[in-house]
């Protein structure tokens, strides 16, 4: 639920209403110059059909470089972002070889693995020598080393499912593993919020799609009811399966899905659970072990489990955990599996060590000390934003915090000046987010100091003052108590 | 003061802008401005600034809503390539609250531009054509129609 100021949603509108005239007109007046200028491309079909480049040339083009900045060093706590410049009004950019050192508050390194470790590193670096960077083959053929063994059963270990089969990109997993487990006649109901790679992978598997009102239990019971009733399109027949999608932390919003009412519907209705827990698993729950462990739901009660190590375990790919049958069906079946490259050994050694330390099994309570910084850093962080008078969304304990932006100007403005007050955050705006809601979106870290979270408050209150979004009046400060008060017996 | 956004189910980014609160607040404040603007440029009765400004609405909405095919934006991979603006809004369901709104606008316009021009005629003759091919055009018995094949795909 957002709450949005009425003058803004109004201005917001207008913005982007003069910047789409201002793009038509160009548009306009680049037609008509093109018509006198010949080109030799005659006869052959235009790559864009229609007006569908018109956002990225009018308008995402004019603050390009608040995006896709390049970095010099590992994505640790503070990182070096390349310096660039732009000859000719942000079309295209040039590298300098200057850096500046910034606050990283973009990376999803939720748990501090995406720098140097003290346990990790090494061991990776002795696969690396060992195994060598890739395995150069897919998983059926050459591509399954005993790394990648023992990380399928360290994955099932953490996780808490029978099996769990492994692969090397974790947008690849969602869309090449849901049209191996749903075809045409049955029925995928995603919540509408979920993440581009569960949307692709829907519509490439051939089943109808419906959608359910973002984290709307109710709602996704009252989608269930009316679809078992009305049954395949046309034919009316009963659906041959039904999947619910959901994700534990949603990316954009930061807040954590309603599992509990959602896993007791799909019971009642025989439905199938798909949780994709790329931004949950590792980072929330009290040994880390994802929004199954955070909101007490069995693992069993859901159906198949979705993951990615990029995001607390600071290496790459994705993993499916399931019943024993599922996996082995999906080994046999899945095009990632049998036709893809399987994942580099050394990220496979990556998340095998990043998981021991996170459980503790390396020796030392490292991983207990991650999982309570991130908590507190998140909590801390949100809290003093929401003082402050910002607009955050997200629960407590979500380490993903978007500040709501608003006016398409704002996001250039946001970007710009916390990069030149030496902080780096991401923004993000339309199409990734409704037109009216761009937001900069932050992630904690545990490798965030209270000196660097106190640093960011600082410098994004001040940028906050200059583009005018603090929407909500800020709390005044407690005006502190003085140490000779009379004690009352 | 501030008011709440639910989140829609509109998976249809292109469209799903238009469910959210204070559209129809922008668009005819949209309005009132250019009337404004009109009058204040060309120095002319307020009759013909509702007429120009009438006839303005008339040429950017049956454009953008009637004539551009498809998304501005190439990440839903062209499943809209053949609708228009108007049959995509509400995921192509008749006569919603959005549509019966975006009807009604153009019809009061109308009325407002022949109003104060008193029913005069050069300016009746073309507003009565703008308001007619405006409302036919919005007809649901004209969802997906092509006629003639004008706007037809290749």
């Amino acid at each position: 639920m957002i709450t949005i100021p009425y003058l803004t949603a109004v201005s917001t509108y207008f913005s982007y209403g003069l910047l789409f005239a201002f793009g038509q007109l160009r548009d306009f007046f680049r037609r008509f110059i093109d018509w006198w200028l010949t080109t030799n491309l005659h006869g052959y079909a235009p790559i864009c059909l229609g007006h569908e480049d018109f956002y990225i040339r009018r308008l995402y083009h004019r603050i390009q470089d608040c995006f896709e900045r390049p970095i010099s060093s590992a994505p640790d706590a503070w990182f070096d972002v390349v310096e660039r410049y732009s000859n000719d009004n942000n079309k295209t950019f040039k590298r300098t070889t200057k850096t500046s050192r910034c606050l990283n508050l973009g990376s999803y390194n939720y748990l501090g693995f995406g720098s140097f470790d003290e346990y990790c590193t090494p061991r990776v670096i002795e696969s690396l020598k060992k195994f060598s960077a890739s395995t150069c083959s897919s998983r059926v053929d050459a591509g399954t080393t005993s790394v990648h063994a023992e990380l399928e059963e360290c994955v099932t270990r953490f996780v808490g499912k029978p099996a769990a089969v492994v692969f090397g990109m974790g947008y690849a997993t969602n869309s090449a593993i849901i049209p191996v487990l749903i075809g045409k006649g049955g029925l995928i109901i995603s919540d509408s919020l979920n993440h581009s790679s569960i949307v692709n992978g829907a519509r490439g598997s051939g089943a109808t799609i419906r959608v359910f009102q973002h984290n709307t239990p109710s709602h996704l019971e009252r989608v269930l009811r009316e679809q078992i009733a009305e049954g395949q399109p046309r034919t009316h027949r009963p659906w041959k399966k039904i999947i619910v999608v959901v994700e534990g932390i949603y990316s954009m919003e930061g807040e954590i899905c309603h599992l509990p009412e959602v896993v007791a519907i799909c019971k009642k209705y025989k439905a199938y659970v798909y949780l994709d827990e790329a931004h949950s698993i590792g980072a929330i729950g009290k040994t880390g072990k994802g929004i199954c462990e955070l909101l007490g739901v069995d693992t069993a009660d859901v159906d198949v489990m979705m993951g990615t190590f990029t995001k607390s375990f600071g290496s790459c790919g994705g993993y499916i955990a399931g019943s024993k049958e599922l996996v082995q069906y999906l080994k046999h079946q899945c095009p990632a599996h049998l036709y893809a490259t399987s994942i580099p050994t050394p990220s496979a050694q990556q998340i095998i060590s990043a998981i021991k330390v996170i459980l503790g099994e390396d020796g030392s309570n490292r991983g207990a000390q991650k999982l309570a910084r991130i908590r507190e850093n998140s909590n801390f962080f949100r809290a003093e934003l929401q003082k402050m008078g910002f607009e955050v969304l997200g629960d407590n304990d979500s380490p993903v915090m978007p500040i709501m932006l608003y006016n398409p100007a704002k996001i250039p403005a946001f970007s710009r000046e916390c990069l030149r007050q030496k902080v780096a955050v991401v923004v993000v705006g339309f199409p990734a987010t409704p037109l009216l809601l761009a937001r900069a979106r932050i992630c904690i870290s545990a490798s965030h100091s209270r000196e660097d979270l106190i640093r960011a408050l600082k410098v994004i209150s001040k940028v906050g003052d200059l583009s005018g979004i603090k929407y909500f009046p800020a709390e005044p400060k407690k005006i502190e108590q003085t140490k000779n008060d009379i004690k009352l017996d | 003061m501030y008011v709440r956004a639910l989140p829609t189910t509109d998976v249809n980014r292109n469209t799903e802008w238009f469910t959210y609160p204070g559209v129809w607040t922008t668009y005819i404040l949209i309005l009132f401005f250019s009337w404004l603007l009109v009058l204040s440029v060309f120095h002319c009765s307020p009759g013909i600034a509702w007429t120009i400004v009438h006839l303005a609405h008339f040429t950017v909405t049956y454009h953008s809503f009637h004539w551009k095919k498809g998304t501005p934006f190439g990440d839903d991979q062209g499943i809209y390539n053949r609708l228009t603006w108007w049959e995509q809004i509400d995921n192509g369901k008749q006569l919603t609250r959005n549509r019966k709104f975006l009807t009604v606008v153009p019809v009061v316009l109308y009325l407002i531009a022949s109003h104060t021009t008193d029913y005069q005629h050069p300016m009746l003759f073309l507003n009565t054509l703008a308001v007619f091919v405006m409302v036919v055009a919005k007809f649901p018995h004209m969802h997906k129609v092509r006629i003639f094949g004008i706007n037809g795909d290749q």
